[in-house]
């Protein structure tokens, strides 16, 4: 193998993962929830609110649920993917490797996140904030991520991707802008809640920049959570972790450097349940699903802004499932899970994702 | 190693990787590394002194003569 120095080898990644971190805390300052930085999940949660397609916690007196607002998070992330892709000309429009069964997946992916309350990124955030819940998601996070090796190593394939055409990659970074536009000139269809974590977040301008640095520093890096531990186990490979546990440390420093606070313990978390088999049934779920989907929610935002297709269609199953989980009682809040078929979601879930593996295996020989 | 082959699946990775073990071919799954590509696909890394293009499944997409730093491509599968 190539003989690298530490810094050439883990450099990119561990700046990517300061960098996140150190963003996930400023925009928390800055006004997003407590341990919500960052939260692909929670924030296509809210966008989906912000279009109607779900209005949790509904109050009829002010007119809006509580997790409704088209977060400028996930456009700069993407927007900021994008740009990088063209300019380093790796914008390269591709799909067709099994979408239906990724929008699937991902519908899934999105209840397992609910149900523990954050996707991948927020779960190490959260940890970096000291919430221990979040420690117990890592553990079913890893039991999920090495279920779906297992079907990786005996065939599990969607099948390949091929090249599209121009118009078809860019749709959904399109899309980003038009979201973008919604969002600064704020019609009245577009819904912004006036109480819960959807009317906390910090001013619009600032996390479009902030996210669409982590965009492009995501892009060069390919950050991912479900690869950082999925590389360790498979190849020995250590590079993407290296990342996530910056992440992890940047979080803590940066919580005690500006007060937002750091506190070890399972109670009183912010925007966190104690519900501790529901926190880690809820992460396997979305390990399991990010392997077969080949990388976690962040991720999948970062290729969607390189014109992977598929990936557009995976978010667009997260966002779908947002609006099952809510509007079914399926997502948690600080006082547990849902009031919904939480566990026929969940063991649905598996069932669903094993039926996926199974019937994708490929016949191996020998 | 001399010689690595990118491919569209982990899949196809894996069945080459084993094609080329069994031919006798010093061979080894990785993630493909940055400098070939911005997806996060897995790649075989591979020794001797020919690229084995023969043992390659059909969902490959590249094989490349590392060259120093770099990586000379010689072979291209369908995009």
């Amino acid at each position: 193998m190539e003989k690298e120095s530490f810094f050439k080898r883990y450099g990119l990644l561990i700046i990517t993962g300061v960098v996140v971190g150190a963003a996930a805390v400023l925009l928390t300052k800055f006004g997003n929830p407590a341990n919500m930085g960052f939260c692909i999940a929670c924030f296509l949660r809210d966008i989906a609110g912000a279009l109607n397609f779900q209005r949790a916690g509904f109050d009829a007196e002010v007119g809006t649920g509580i997790v409704q607002y088209i977060r400028p998070e996930i456009i700069g992330l993407v927007l900021g993917a994008t740009l990088l892709a063209v300019i380093r000309k790796e914008f390269r429009p591709k799909g067709g490797s099994s979408p239906m069964v990724r929008f699937i997946i991902a519908v899934f992916v999105m209840i397992g996140a609910l149900v523990f309350l954050g996707c991948p990124l927020r779960m190490v955030i959260r940890i970096g904030g000291g919430d221990l819940n979040a420690v117990v998601g890592l553990v079913g996070f890893v039991i999920g991520i090495l279920i779906g090796i297992v079907f990786l190593k005996r065939g599990f394939s969607l099948r390949r991707a091929y090249h599209q055409s121009m118009a078809e990659g860019l749709a959904f970074p399109v899309l980003m802008v038009a979201l973008l536009v919604l969002a600064i000139v704020g019609p009245s269809f577009i819904i912004s809640s006036v109480s819960g974590p959807g009317s906390q977040h910090a001013p619009l301008l600032l996390a479009l920049i902030v996210a669409a640095v982590v965009g492009v520093l995501a892009q060069r890096s390919r950050l991912c959570m479900v690869g950082g531990i999925r590389d360790a186990v498979l190849f020995k490979d250590f590079r993407l972790i290296s990342a996530f546990i910056a992440i992890i440390v940047t979080v803590m420093v940066g919580n005690l450097l500006v007060g937002n606070g750091l506190s070890f313990s399972f109670v009183d978390q912010p925007i966190a349940h104690n519900e501790a088999l529901w926190n880690l049934l809820g992460m396997v779920l979305v390990g399991w699903g990010s392997v077969l989907l080949g990388g976690c929610p962040l991720r999948q935002l970062i290729l969607a802004g390189e014109g992977n297709t598929d990936s557009a269609v995976t978010v667009t199953g997260f966002v779908v499932g947002a609006a099952v989980a809510h509007n079914f009682g399926l997502a948690s809040s600080a006082t547990g899970i849902g009031t919904g078929p939480v566990a026929l979601a969940v063991i649905g879930g598996f069932v669903v994702l094993a039926v996926i593996s199974v019937a994708n295996m490929a016949k191996m020989e020998g | 190693m001399n010689f690595v082959a990118t491919f569209h699946t982990h899949l196809a990775a894996m069945l080459t990787c084993s094609t080329l073990q069994k031919a006798g071919v010093t061979a080894k799954l990785a993630p493909v590394p940055r400098r070939l590509s911005s997806s996060c696909g897995t790649c075989v890394f591979y020794g001797g002194d020919e690229p084995h293009l023969e043992a390659m499944d059909r969902d490959v997409e590249a094989v490349y003569r590392r060259e120093g730093e770099g990586y000379a491509c010689l072979y291209r599968g369908e995009d």
